[in-house]
């Protein structure tokens, strides 16, 4: 009853109104489009607000605390990613290109749904750590740079056997196949590493460090004040693309479609519950989970597109834009929220073992 | 004024392909083209819709006969099969023909 109250309200905010305003924009072939300059500002303006937050909460905090979540992040990233290409090569009987793409896709984190989220909790009154910001930054390429590796290591394996099969003994077009692979590997991080999203984040939680809350107060109006008034703008955005693929969502498939709202519920889960035995807040809690539970749907097509081009982009933007991403902000974050709100009152675990098998029954 | 016959390579196809478009124009030691961002309609539904990555470019490229074969091979064996993609020839004249 609690989560169905609070999705309902969360449906009403801003944030959530403003995208399905957007979806109905485009539903009903409305010329009304967000200027390309502004649409490509705004993600960079929300990287650097949560830049800024990320890095004056740890001036605050220290580092010392970051380590473990961030280290904790990464594994769950990389488990998840494994478990999701399982998933869809076994059960999907997706083809070994679109399984590792879908699968990175879905380990990888998305800045809007974090920005989202932030704002979430902004709403409810409840903080998280600063240093989840950090997390964003590392979490953005492992991902994907393990899905290229061991999609690559697959596409040798076959050239091997096949090369095998026709001449034996002759090496030398295999060995520039694995040179091949680590070009493109390194190609990779250093593209997303030195990508704008990293650049913008990573810069502005060192400025952030250095000016600390002193230094941000000439800045707040712009930072913290307009943060979730931007992001209701970038929303309107957001829904006329995800309308404008409604259609595409047939071509996902019913196991697709399930894959996208399952998997961010279990990844969520999981990630609320570690980030509590990890001793973190409430709402640094829900964010954890959040990241966890994300897909990215701008970074991603651009890696993907590059180092896995066998891949069907209309599968992973698609699903990601446009089941997991409204998903995420309207149903599993309420959810999240409540779970996270459970176990962080007292004897948390009891209850949330009586409220699942109560969801059950 | 004296024209010289030179091959312009015309290569629309989503942004995302102009990278390695480019990276095989370097391999044939042609440094020169010009990239210009276009909408359209085609075999993949319209483009330049939304996502910025989803936007189409066009490449234009001038060179002699004798690279084209082998760029023109090289562009279809590796993005062909992967990217939206559409690619033409035609005969241009260029008064500096030591430009190509």
């Amino acid at each position: 009853m609690e989560i169905l109250q609070l999705i309902q309200s969360n449906l009403l905010t801003p944030i959530i109104l403003f995208f399905l305003f957007g979806i109905i924009a485009a539903r009903i072939k409305s010329d009304l489009k967000i200027p390309e300059a502004i649409s490509e500002f705004l993600p960079i303006y929300l990287l650097a607000a949560i830049g800024l937050h990320g890095g004056i909460e740890m001036r605050n905090t220290g580092f010392e605390n970051m380590l473990i979540p961030m280290l904790v992040a990464i594994g769950l990233s990389l488990l998840f990613t494994l478990n999701h290409y399982q998933i869809l090569r076994r059960l999907g009987k997706f083809n070994i290109f679109d399984s590792y793409a879908l699968a990175s896709t879905y380990g990888a984190v998305g800045a809007v749904t974090f920005s989202v989220g932030l704002s979430f909790l902004k709403n409810q009154g409840v903080t998280s750590e600063g240093y989840l910001a950090a997390v964003l930054a590392v979490l953005e390429p492992v991902a994907f740079i393990m899905a290229i590796f061991l999609t690559n290591m697959a596409v040798s394996k076959q050239i091997r056997q096949k090369k095998e099969s026709v001449s034996k003994g002759d090496t030398s077009g295999l060995d520039m196949g694995i040179q091949e692979t680590k070009t493109k590997l390194s190609q990779v991080l250093h593209d997303s590493v030195t990508g704008k999203a990293i650049v913008i984040l990573l810069g502005s939680i060192v400025i952030g460090y250095i000016i600390g809350e002193d230094g941000f107060s000439s800045i707040r109006i712009v930072f913290d004040e307009m943060f979730t008034g931007a992001i209701v703008i970038f929303m309107i955005e957001m829904g006329i693309i995800a309308g404008q693929r409604l259609e595409d969502i047939k071509k996902v498939g019913v196991f697709l479609t399930a894959f996208a709202i399952i998997m961010p519920t279990f990844n969520g889960i999981i990630g609320v519950l570690v980030a509590t035995a990890m001793g973190l807040s409430l709402g640094g809690a829900v964010m954890f989970g959040l990241l966890l539970a994300s897909a990215s749907f701008i970074a991603a097509p651009a890696v993907l597109r590059h180092s896995i081009p066998q891949a069907k982009p209309s599968l992973y933007i698609t699903s990601a834009l446009g089941i997991t991403f409204p998903y995420n902000i309207i149903i599993l974050l309420p959810i999240m929220f409540t779970i996270s709100t459970l176990v962080h009152s007292g004897e948390g675990s009891v209850d949330l073992f009586h409220y699942i098998t109560k969801g059950w029954i | 004024m004296k024209l010289y016959n030179v091959k312009l390579l015309t290569i629309t196809c989503e942004i995302l392909a102009q990278k390695n478009i480019i990276e095989i124009l370097g391999k044939h030691d042609i440094t020169g083209y010009t990239t210009y961002e276009v909408d359209g309609n085609g075999a993949r539904g319209i483009r330049g819709q939304g996502l910025k990555t989803e936007k189409n470019v066009k490449v234009e490229v001038i060179m002699r006969e004798e690279k084209l074969q082998d760029v023109v091979e090289e562009i279809s064996r590796t993005l062909f099969a992967n990217f939206a993609i559409v690619l033409y020839v035609s005969d241009v004249g260029v008064v500096r023909t030591e430009k190509f």
